[in-house]
């Protein structure tokens, strides 16, 4: 059916072991220079540019890994012909910038806003990923792909480390629900109630979660086939700003009638030793705008205390789920449970794969105006930039269409909140909620782009001296 | 706060382009009738405000509706902005008011603005157009200006038209004055409030708003083609509230994230949520015209706890200059909140 | 005395009030000005926008014209919405997010109104998942439908062809509707030396550009709200 080899590493699973991330964002300096720079990458020699890290690692696992996202301009720029061009669907030909309102970027997220080299999308052709274990390798790797200035010019670089176990700015652990693919064996992920997700769900020309629905694969076969679509973002994150909401909220619970039932007296300790009243409550607040404790135990299956021994992923939201409908993971991926758009169950899921930037913020020293930037390097993958990441950024987190008792108000973490008219609803045992308001907006968007994964194939189709 | 100056300056950039000064009177919205009535909030009124008068009990109201011009001249069929100033007397003797005008939204977003408007819209010589040029602006597909009425000498229509076309902010706010016309009677137009304000609501959760009135009798004006009459709105007033009350209906938008809460020249589109605050009715035209319809003194800041005033440079600055408004005409004090 | 109203003057305010003026207007003045000052169309659909007032109670103005221009094509058009009746409640129940949905037979196109929720891509993606069979069943008796069918092959494709066919929304505000030529010639927010009574020749030139519009982006009664929203708050379930 499909050959591991001829996918790029980090589509199926991603490479945990690497903390070290480096993207390098280029532009096709020339378009036959760049094209024998592709061939090189899928040469299969060991010196010179580096090798694109496949989906078959072997026996050994890489010290380093590789691997390219093309965007539509770059596509243009390398010479693909206009007939495969005018295959690719509109919101990537459109790119990222264009596509502002519906992802959310507006007003301090907004593309006008974006700092170089995001300034100029149409420069921004071919984004490189180098995940090593230390910043030798990176700066090793980088030179290897870089020699040949003739080929692609370097406009920019991003780079982010991940902390230990997996933890993300605003204290959570990430990376624990991807979603596990029909057909393909992945023994590292955790298991789930949802059903597994067929491979067009992130590889085109197999079939997707839509019944009977195909999207576009452009042409030809070698060029679209196994390819996937993927959405970088540069969200920074406003930490100092969100503990402080966090501190707020907490202080206006404690003064709320109904905050017994939220945490009844003396149950502080459960949630964290040693924590007082309000730190008790600054961590509901946290868990529930999440859907998970800062550990990662998930408030469907543990919704008063963290709990270590709480599976990660084993959960849905049929029926009666303490995890708040507005809560992130349950905006993001609905599960199971009842939502307005039925025939959307499963259906708009997509790869993340993350890695922090910045340093990790200091409660001790509370951010004075020189904290420093910090926030994640998001990619979403999946086989339609439309029907799953757009889809899920504008119905789901930005409107909250999928559940009437969500809609109008926005992500809590990820979302473009405005404080004067934000809203959340905590939900409490008796069935009712605690309404917190004054969300301010703690992620801001500060550059992205949709590329295009091509397969080794593609690389090799893109490569050749004459497409 | 308020500048004192600036509140002045204002006030006598209005006077200067009067065609002649109206001492003791209002320097616009000058020609006016005062109004008795009561107000009653809807059920879901106190939900989003709690403010007194959307408790649900009556309220009296004093109502002043007006034409927009400065000047003691009145031309009641001249297409032209018209006033309806709203105070509601609430149980302890305090009073709040709602200002409206037939315009939706305002021209200038600040003072700045506003000096500059009144420097560049100045009273003109307004003229009917030569035949040859209003043929050349058919050729153009182009409308021609209006014939000026019977008497009308000058304008600033020219002015605010070259004001328009140098600020596209302006241009909504004037274009519509271009064609708000002439109402047949005062209880039969809309009127915005224009600014946002913020209520709070009994959760205590805050919102932005706007609000508008919208007659129950529905919305008339008269014929365009018709020549303009000079007087009839008053006395159309008088026959209509002795016959039967006119009502109205205080209508509330409510703003989203992005919404121009700061900015009067700014729509909000018909796609938010309109919440029905109540029911005004207007029962008879005030005997005493000297104390209801001149001395009494509106000023759209004059809130009340659950009510306020949002970062608007126009609202700010309109607080200072009623306030000299009122003092330099002798208006009636009214104590504040 | 030059403010004089003398007979030419009443001719010319009496002229562009007649039938002949404007027929005569309609051939020449019109045409011309097309040519000298040209116009591209504007995009049909919703405005784009991210709030959220402006993301539900959306409007589709769908007329698409008929292969078979005679009684006999409309009949088919006809048999064609009334043969699946089963299928659009079902699309329209599990999709969740359309108000209402009307079909329409005017002269010889048939013609789709719907009032949905959220993203138009979505929305159409949705139904292509549900009710493909009938959007097939439709658009095979369009003009131009056959490349775009079967839908559930051509996604991508399909929306496209139906957002190219969406009605342009004439903005509710007079001066948006300037706003929107502006942004479509790419001219950001400068102004300076704007001409506003050119207002009426660039609304009569978009509607030469763009014979079919709709009038603003419709009235609602109680905007703000989706069908689910309403749905749970008249106790029907969602
Ligand atoms: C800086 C911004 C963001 C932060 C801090 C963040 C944080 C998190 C965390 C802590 C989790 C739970 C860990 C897990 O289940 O693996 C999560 C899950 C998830 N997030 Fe985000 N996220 C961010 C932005 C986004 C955006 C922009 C999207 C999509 C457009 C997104 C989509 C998802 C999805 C799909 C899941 C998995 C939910 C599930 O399947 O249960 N996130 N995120
Ligand atoms: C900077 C902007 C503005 C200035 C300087 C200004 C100034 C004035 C002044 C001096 C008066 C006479 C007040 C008095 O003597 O009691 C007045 C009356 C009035 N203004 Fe304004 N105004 C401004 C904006 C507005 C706006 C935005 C509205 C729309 C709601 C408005 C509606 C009215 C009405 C309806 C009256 C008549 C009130 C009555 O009947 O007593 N004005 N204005």
């Amino acid at each position: 059916m499909f050959d591991l080899a001829d996918l790029q590493g980090n589509i199926l699973r991603g490479y945990t072991k690497k903390p070290h991330v480096r993207y390098l964002i280029l532009e096709v300096a020339d378009p036959i220079a760049a094209r024998r720079w592709l061939a090189a990458s899928v040469s299969g020699r060991s010196d010179g540019v580096p090798q694109i890290t496949t989906g078959n690692w072997g026996a050994n696992r890489p010290d380093t890994c590789f691997n390219i996202g093309l965007t539509y301009e770059g596509l243009r720029a390398l010479g693909t012909p206009s007939a495969s061009l005018e295959m690719f669907p509109n919101e990537f030909v459109e790119g990222m910038t264009a596509r502002a309102w519906k992802l959310g970027d507006v007003g301090p997220s907004a593309p006008e806003n974006w700092p170089a080299p995001f300034n100029e999308p149409k420069r921004i052709h071919l984004i490189a990923t180098i995940y090593a274990e230390n910043v030798e390798q990176l700066d090793e790797i980088q030179e290897r792909a870089l020699t040949d200035g003739r080929a692609l010019r370097l406009l920019a670089i991003r780079e982010g480390c991940s902390f230990p176990d997996d933890v993300v700015h605003f204290g959570y652990r990430d990376n624990i629900t991807q979603p596990r693919f029909e057909g393909v064996h992945d023994p590292e992920r955790y298991p789930d109630k949802q059903p597994r997700a067929p491979l067009g769900t992130v590889l085109l020309g197999h079939p997707t979660n839509l019944e009977g629905l195909k999207w576009r694969v452009p042409l030809p076969a070698a060029l679209g086939h196994n390819g996937t679509f993927n959405a970088f973002r540069v969200l920074e994150q406003d930490v100092a700003g969100f503990e402080k909401y966090l501190d707020r909220a907490a202080s206006d619970l404690l003064e709320h009638p109904q905050v017994e039932e939220l945490l009844p007296h003396g149950a502080e300790e459960k949630i964290g030793k040693g924590l007082s009243r309000r730190a008790a409550l600054r961590e509901i607040v946290a868990a529930n705008l999440c859907g998970r404790w800062r550990d990662g135990t998930p408030l469907a299956l543990s919704a008063d205390a963290p709990d270590p021994k709480a599976d990660l992923t084993d959960f849905d939201y049929v029926g009666e789920s303490r995890c708040p409908y507005g809560a992130h993971i349950r905006r993001c991926n609905p599960r199971g449970g009842q939502i307005v758009q039925r025939v959307a169950n499963n259906s708009r899921r997509l790869v993340r794969r993350g890695v922090p930037y910045g340093p990790a913020y200091d409660p001790a020293k509370p951010g004075d105006r020189d904290e420093p930037k910090r926030g994640l390097l998001g990619n979403f993958i999946g086989a339609s930039l439309g029907a799953q990441f757009e889809a899920m950024s504008c119905d789901w987190l930005n409107l909250g269409l999928q559940d009437p008792r969500i809609t109008g108000s926005n992500d809590p973490i990820a979302g473009a909140n405005d404080a004067g008219t934000s809203w959340f609803d905590l939900p409490l045992k008796s069935g009712g909620s605690i309404r917190l308001r004054g969300l301010p907006q703690f992620v801001r968007t500060r550059g992205g782009a949709y590329t295009f994964l091509p397969s080794l194939s593609a690389i090799r189709f893109l490569g050749s001296p004459t497409i | 706060m308020v500048d004192a100056s600036v509140a002045k300056r204002l006030v006598q950039a209005i006077i200067d382009n009067l065609p002649e000064p109206v001492p003791g009177k209002r320097p616009v919205h000058t020609i006016g009738i005062g109004v008795k009535g009561e107000f009653v909030a809807s059920d879901v009124a106190r939900t989003y405000c709690i403010a007194e008068h959307f408790k649900g009990q009556p309220v009296p109201v004093s109502v002043r509706f007006s034409n927009g011009l400065g000047g003691l001249e009145q031309h009641d069929g001249w297409s032209d902005v018209r006033g309806m100033a709203t105070r509601f007397h609430l149980p302890d003797g305090r009073g709040t008011d709602l200002i409206a005008t037939t315009l939706g939204e305002f021209f200038v977003r600040n003072v700045e603005d506003f000096f500059e408007f009144a420097d560049v819209a100045k009273l003109e010589k307004y003229e009917r157009r030569a035949w040859w040029r209003k043929l050349g602006d058919l050729l153009q597909l182009k409308v021609p200006p209006r014939n000026p009425y019977p008497n009308e000498t000058v304008s600033v229509d020219a002015g605010a038209l070259r004001y328009a076309n140098r600020h596209r902010f302006a241009q909504l706010g004037i274009f519509q004055v271009s064609l708000i016309g002439a109402p047949v009677s005062y209880a039969r137009a809309s009127y915005h409030a224009v600014h946002t304000f913020w209520v709070t609501g009994s959760d205590g959760a805050r919102r932005p708003v706007r609000f508008s009135w919208q007659p129950v009798a529905g919305v008339r004006n008269t014929d365009p083609k018709a020549v303009p009459r000079d007087k009839y709105l008053f006395e159309e007033l008088k026959n209509r509230l002795r016959r039967w009350p006119a009502r109205f209906m205080l209508m509330m938008t409510i703003g989203e994230a992005g919404d121009a809460l700061d900015d009067p020249t700014k729509p909000w589109p018909g796609t938010r949520i309109r919440v029905v605050m109540g029911t005004l009715t207007l029962i008879k035209v005030a005997e005493d015209q000297e104390a209801d319809g001149e001395r009494i003194s509106f000023n759209p800041c004059r809130l009340v706890p659950g009510i306020e005033v949002s970062a608007d440079p126009i609202l700010e600055a309109r607080l200072g200059a009623y306030e000299v408004s009122r003092e330099m005409r002798g208006g009636c004090p009214f104590r504040w909140r | 005395m030059p403010g004089d109203e003398g007979l030419l003057d009443r001719v010319v305010d009496w002229l562009p009030k007649t039938l002949v003026f404007k027929r005569v207007a309609s051939w020449t003045l019109v045409p011309l000005w097309a040519r000298l000052t040209p116009v591209k169309p504007l995009p049909g659909g919703p405005h784009l926008s991210f709030q959220h007032g402006d993301n539900v109670q959306c409007m589709m103005n769908l007329i698409m014209p008929l292969k078979v221009k005679s009684p006999i094509g409309r009949a088919e058009a006809a048999l064609a919405i009334a043969q699946n009746k089963d299928a659009i409640f079902a699309g329209l129940n599990n999709v969740g997010t359309v108000h209402f949905a009307r079909f329409v037979i005017v002269g010889d196109n048939i013609c789709m109104f719907s009032v949905y929720d959220g993203d138009f891509t979505n929305y159409i993606r949705d139904f292509i998942a549900t009710i493909g069979s009938v959007f097939n069943a439709v658009v095979e008796l369009v003009e131009g439908g056959d490349d775009v069918i079967p839908c559930e092959e051509n996604v991508e494709a399909f929306i496209q062809w139906v957002h190219e066919r969406d009605l342009y929304q004439v903005p509710d505000t007079a001066t948006d509707f300037l706003r929107d030529q502006e942004a479509l010639n790419g001219e950001g927010a400068v102004s300076g030396n704007d001409d506003l009574t050119l207002l009426p020749r660039k609304l009569v030139l978009q509607l030469r550009a763009n014979a079919n519009v709709s009038l603003g982006s419709g009235y609602r009664a109680y905007p703000g709200f989706s069908v689910a929203q309403v749905r749970k708050q008249l106790g029907l379930g969602w």
